[in-house]
């Protein structure tokens, strides 16, 4: 038997091991040599080259940002995320419900890509309608009587009579709510949706959008002339974010939605969204203003999974137009109901979108209409909307080729006048008509909720509400609410004296005080972040792990 | 203009009559672009929103539709020998809005002020020739009077 010396076996061994490797080594390497050979095609397929220039750097860090917004899971936590660069909000342009300045209807156009047609104020005859207004006719003469008889009561009790603007809220709030019951009431048996309306009354509308192709204010257009790189785009349009807030006097929603009456092909136009006006002074030269406020998407209550989420109607006031001054004319009023309409019409729909998954950033994959119904009691307006698109905001507002479309009639007497006696003259059956028509508008669209939701995770996963874990649930529930409160900060904004501005920031005249305010550390209070804030403290008796236990001291946040 | 400055009213004192109130009204450039129908007037802080509006009817027949005033913070300035700060009074600015159709362009005052710069120093280079050319030929014979020769 041959017997090796010990320094033979561990060359051996040695060799073994060796060779065992190596086989390995080629068996990988040939398994390498498949996996090469796909990577490598006849064709050379290069990545898409991307354009590093400055400007298309900074659109795709905004692109970047819409598809996070787009991945958020959950309905609160999108609109969080929306919130999320600002700790102070952003400065928007306040549209309110109360407030329409002189030709504010291009401004208005622009802002939500909307092409504005006229309504014939005669509905197309219909026996069922004139049946319905015939039975309806006499219920809603007694609504308007008992309407004003209440009213002026009420005010008999009162010692100081409200201003004009008021009276006109309260005594259109109560005929509004008598007229309503009424034609409910007459309408039900015949229109089952109508029974599952849900009314609010005076509900909260608000939404936030941004808009672009409006030109830079003068801080940008100087800075940007400054620096020789960026002089060529120092006249470039800007985006500018607006707030719409509203208050109806009565809003109707139901589970379903209205039947559309733009085909998707109408409203992809590019040529219709050419000829829109395009308003691209600063808004403040009309005579809206700006605030500081996070962005808050309000329907009218908070989201839900079982809540009716789409407008039937609302019905708008017009107390304010009495404030305008008669030098704006007639025309001018007009165009300022239909300025109202638009303006609020878009609002409710896009805060519906809202809970919907969607935003100004995230773009519709549906159309939704809803109408609106503007009214002092006497005289009605009566508009339908249709919203297609929600991109307006930068160059979209050039090459979004999707519009809006709203269409409405002049204002018509529902009555002539309320008599000394209480008595209801010279009643109007062709505005009842239109009302009657607007009510009995069926909402019948009906989607999946894969189709409704389309950016909301899943069944499991729609709201705040649907998390598992009890303290994330609560985060995200008191952040959205208190965002939406638009209660002020905790942390005060920092405040510029007068005496630095005139001794420190124009005119540096204290070269030897020591810098400390935030103006002379070069810090912007604006610039903070919704998350930069100390977080809340978890005391020691209640801190989960034990006493000693220093990982739990402060609570975690959940910011999407 | 008055000489008098425009008392502010007080309860109970006697109805005023001003017969030369101290108004005045400066058309201005806007700082920011704005539209067509709209002007902008630097007027005296006193004046009111409705005063403008008929300063504007009343005297030069203008269609206002809408006066929309505010009060712009006057600039401050540091004395260049003692280092003092000081500050130029405040002004009320009065944007005036007039119907839709109407469109007023600010005047260009220096439209032909290039013109007229380029005239001048064409003079001015004419009469630099001159005297180079007095100069040269005077060179040979300084402190001659220019009407000495031919």
């Amino acid at each position: 038997m041959l017997t090796l010396r010990r320094g033979e076996q561990l060359r051996a061994r040695l060799h073994a091991l060796c060779r065992r490797c190596l086989s390995a080594k080629t068996q990988a390497k040939t398994l390498a040599n498949t996996a090469d050979d796909v990577e490598y095609s006849a064709e050379p397929e290069y990545p898409e080259i991307r354009d590093l220039s400055f400007k298309a750097r900074k659109q795709q860090l905004a692109v970047d940002w819409h598809n996070e917004i787009r991945a958020v899971p959950t309905v609160e936590e999108k609109m969080i995320k929306l919130n999320m660069p600002r700790y102070y909000g952003y400065k928007v342009v306040d549209l309110t419900d109360n407030l329409v300045p002189y030709n504010a209807l291009p401004l208005t156009q622009h802002y939500t890509r909307t092409v504005l047609e006229q309504q014939p104020a005669t509905v197309e005859e219909d026996a069922k309608l004139d049946a319905l207004v015939k039975a309806t006719r006499e219920d809603v003469i007694e609504a308007l009587e008992y309407a004003h008889d209440l009213y002026k009561h009420q005010l008999s009790l009162l010692d100081t009579q409200p201003d004009a603007v008021q009276r006109e809220r309260q005594l259109t709030l109560i005929i509004l709510e008598q007229v309503n019951r009424a034609v409910l009431q007459a309408l039900s048996a015949d229109f089952a949706h109508l029974q599952d309306v849900e009314i609010d009354y005076n509900p909260r509308h608000e939404a936030f959008w941004a808009v672009g192709g409006v030109d830079p204010p003068k801080n940008v257009v100087k800075s940007k002339q400054g620096n020789e790189w960026q002089k060529d785009q120092a006249h470039d349009s800007v985006d500018r974010l607006v707030q719409y807030t509203g208050e109806p006097y009565l809003a109707l929603r139901h589970r379903h939605q209205l039947p559309n009456w733009r085909t998707a092909e109408e409203s992809n136009n590019l040529t219709l969204a050419k000829q829109l006006p395009r308003y691209k002074f600063d808004a403040r030269t009309l005579g809206y203003c700006t605030k500081y406020q996070h962005a808050v998407n309000v329907p009218g209550y908070w989201p839900s999974a079982n809540a009716p989420n789409f407008g039937l109607l609302s019905f708008q006031s017009r107390a304010h137009l009495q404030l305008r001054p008669k030098t704006y004319g007639e025309e001018d009023q007009l165009e300022a109901l239909h300025a109202l309409a638009i303006q609020s019409s878009y609002a409710w729909l896009l805060a519906q979108a809202n809970y919907n998954g969607f935003n100004t950033y995230n773009e519709l994959t549906y159309p939704l209409n809803t109408q609106t119904v503007i009214t002092n009691g006497r005289e009605w307006s009566f508009y339908a909307y249709q919203l297609n698109t929600l991109l307006v905001h930068g160059a979209h507002v050039d090459e979004n080729p999707v519009v809006n479309f709203c269409r409405g009639t002049a204002p018509l007497p529902l009555y002539g006048e309320i008599s000394e006696a209480g008595k209801c003259v010279d009643f109007n059956e062709a505005t009842l008509r239109q009302l009657l028509a607007q009510y009995s508008n069926v909402p019948s669209i009906q989607r999946s909720p894969a189709e409704l939701l389309p950016y909301v995770r899943d069944a499991t996963l729609r709201r705040a509400a649907d998390y598992e874990n009890g303290e994330q649930r609560e985060f995200l529930e008191r952040t959205f609410k208190h965002l939406a409160s638009k209660r002020p900060r905790h942390l005060e904004l920092p405040e510029i004296y007068m005496w630095e501005k005139l001794y420190k920031i124009d005119n540096p005249t204290r070269s030897m005080e020591p810098r400390r305010r935030f103006f002379e550390l070069n810090i912007n209070p604006w610039r903070r972040t919704l998350d930069q804030h100390d977080k809340e403290y978890v005391p020691r008796v209640v801190r989960p792990g034990g006493k000693k236990n220093r990982e739990g001291r402060y609570k975690k946040t959940y910011y999407p | 203009m008055s000489t008098r400055w425009y008392p502010v009213y007080q309860r109970g004192n006697p109805q005023l009559r001003v017969f030369l109130p101290n108004f005045w009204m400066k058309l201005v450039r806007p700082t920011e672009d704005q539209p067509a129908n709209v002007v902008t007037f630097a007027v005296s802080t006193q004046m009111t929103k409705h005063d403008v509006k008929n300063y504007l009817e009343k005297i030069y027949k203008l269609p206002v539709v809408d006066v929309r005033t505010r009060i712009a913070l006057g600039d401050t300035k540091r004395d260049q020998v003692h280092g003092y700060i000081t500050k130029n009074d405040d002004v009320k600015l009065a944007y005036v809005t007039m119907p839709k159709n109407e469109a007023f362009t600010f005047p260009d005052i220096f439209a032909n002020k290039a013109e007229k710069q380029e005239q001048d120093e064409k003079s001015m280079d004419e009469s630099k020739q001159g005297f180079r050319k007095f100069l040269d030929r005077n060179k040979k014979r300084p402190g001659t009077p220019g009407w000495y020769s031919i």
